[in-house]
């Protein structure tokens, strides 16, 4: 009997003991954001949304061999001799022109491997996060701007996809 | 435990969805009435296939793959991964490196106990603790998005070095963080660990005795709850953990007998202050250079294996590799410490009550990412 009355005299003597630094909290600043209306600061080296400067690409596809969920395609094809040479931002000689440069968002996780491998520093995570979409489909991003001379025939860069 | 069971035996299923497994775990519980006769845990319902997986990988890529098996101290579990493969191809690493990765690891691994402190008192019926340790894990997260630019999936180690440098001025964020971090401990302690309630419901429950706990195969928190002195750390040094001063704390027994639940938290709560200790002293060794400096432009190891263990979070976590000379793994085998402990459940769970098992199974911290991978 004296346990008892002892145990729960000792569990409310806890209690009280919690609550005086639980309490303590009650006067200090919140520290959640409301999200949509306010948003953190994300910082420089954010690894969200990939973007590809597709100007300063030349098309090596060593982002697509490195990635290991297999979620870049390109697609390349020799420039002409008698086309007047393209240059990248660095003054890399562009030999290759890509026509397909597609990323797919949904199937990429985020592990950056791409961005380090790529040369010419032109493939970039960026800190866009806010990108949902209605369709899987519309993950897909594509990058390139340029169209093969040669449709048929041309050499594929990436990895065959499924 | 000697019960003798009525015969009346019922059969209860805890999980998948439970919210107190911790991840996708289906208990089959064998009652009669309140007292649990058998447990038999089912596991495998996050099974990805990674070993298998990775065989299709170049050795480079499995680094975003190890991160997802633990999804709690990501940073432990990669690093684990690199080092195997740096024993596998013999590269060393500079100090610099070296320094900097027992730094993030110690970081992860006061994060993943913060989960397993505040998880377990959110188990137990205190949530209160749970936010607080979310709060301080937090800063933790918010130095590893500051270096490397992800919050839970790093990707930061790599083979040979390090993805990227540390920016600037974060030495003395961290430093600054530990001074008010400290006192915070002594905080949840008067919150949750000498808690009569708390005590009530993990002292003397779920007993794992050093002789069965050994015999099992028990590593890591729940090895040092049953009072063994094991730590990979101290007993096989890797990355230089030999020249840092701290202590292995074991399980003493406090309240009950030893080996309960009460002393296997116990041994997080002390070890988050050791790797305190440790993440200072680093930040002091901490000298000028460059961590890319011993990375391989290919990564194409000589045929072989190697077994490399390093002490995770949650145990001691081994990889095995077998390369036959090209540049993706012929064969990877993990050793989880999680999967390990998972073994012993069984035995720790007969003839306690329901009520127990979930006590039980909340001390020993098990991330099902990681026993299923």
């Amino acid at each position: 009997m004296l346990t008892y009355f002892r145990n729960i005299g000792q569990g409310i003597l806890t209690i009280v003991n919690s609550m005086a630094v639980a309490s303590r909290h009650l006067f200090k600043p919140s520290v959640t954001l409301q999200y949509p209306k306010e948003k953190w600061a994300m910082p420089e080296r954010s690894r969200m949304r990939l973007h590809n400067k597709v100007e300063d690409c030349i098309g090596c596809g060593q982002c697509a061999r490195t990635c290991p969920t297999d979620c870049i395609l390109v697609k390349t094809e020799k420039r002409g001799k008698e086309e007047p040479p393209v240059f990248a931002a660095d003054g890399t000689a562009k030999k290759l022109r890509t026509y397909v440069f597609d990323i797919d968002m949904a199937l990429c996780c985020y592990c950056g491997l791409c961005t380090f491998a790529c040369p010419t520093q032109c493939l970039v995570m960026t800190g866009d996060y806010e990108y949902s979409v209605y369709s899987i489909d519309e993950h897909i991003y594509h990058f390139a701007k340029e169209k093969p001379l040669i449709p048929a025939g041309s050499k594929e860069q990436s990895p065959s996809k499924g | 435990m000697e019960v003798n069971y009525s015969g009346d035996i019922m059969t209860l299923n805890m999980g998948p969805q439970h919210p107190s497994t911790h991840g996708v775990l289906r208990l089959e519980l064998k009652t009669d009435g309140e007292i649990v006769a058998d447990a038999i845990p089912h596991i495998g319902y996050l099974h990805r296939c990674f070993e298998k997986h990775v065989e299709n990988v170049d050795y480079a890529g499995v680094v975003p793959f190890t991160d997802r098996m633990d999804y709690c101290a990501a940073m432990n579990m990669e690093l684990g991964y690199v080092l195997a493969v740096e024993k596998l191809m013999g590269i060393e690493v500079n100090e610099r490196t070296r320094y900097l990765r027992i730094i993030m690891a110690e970081l992860g691994r006061i994060a993943s106990h913060l989960i397993a402190a505040g998880t377990y008192g959110n188990d137990i019926g205190s949530f209160t603790p749970f936010l607080w340790c979310f709060r301080d894990r937090e800063d933790i997260l918010d130095f590893f998005e500051e270096t490397c630019g992800a919050r839970l999936l790093y990707n930061y180690n790599c083979i040979g070095g390090l993805t990227q440098d540390i920016k600037p001025g974060l030495e003395d964020k961290i430093l600054k963080f530990l001074d008010r971090f400290e006192p915070e401990v002594d905080n949840l302690n008067r919150l949750l660990s000498d808690n009569f309630i708390f005590i009530k419901r993990t002292a003397d429950v779920g007993i794992l005795s050093p002789e069965k706990a050994i015999s099992y195969g028990v590593t890591g928190p729940n090895l040092r709850g049953s009072g063994v002195r094991f730590d990979v750390r101290k007993d096989e040094p890797y990355l230089g953990y030999e020249e840092f001063d701290f202590d292995v704390q074991v399980g003493k027994g406090e309240h009950g007998r030893l080996g309960s639940c009460w002393d296997r938290y116990m041994v997080r709560i002390r070890e988050v202050l050791e790797s305190c200790k440790i993440v200072r002293q680093a930040i002091a060794k901490l000298s000028p250079g460059d961590v890319r400096e011993n990375v391989p432009k290919r990564i194409k190891p000589p045929k072989g294996e190697v077994y490399m263990r390093t002490e995770c979070p949650r145990g001691e976590l081994g990889y095995y590799i077998v390369s036959d000379g090209s540049p993706k793994p012929y064969r990877l085998k993990v050793k989880s410490p999680c999967f390990t402990v998972m073994s012993a459940f069984r035995d720790m769970c007969k003839g306690t009550m329901i009520a127990d098992v979930i006590s039980i199974l909340g001390s020993i911290d098990i991330v099902l990412g990681e026993i299923d991978r």
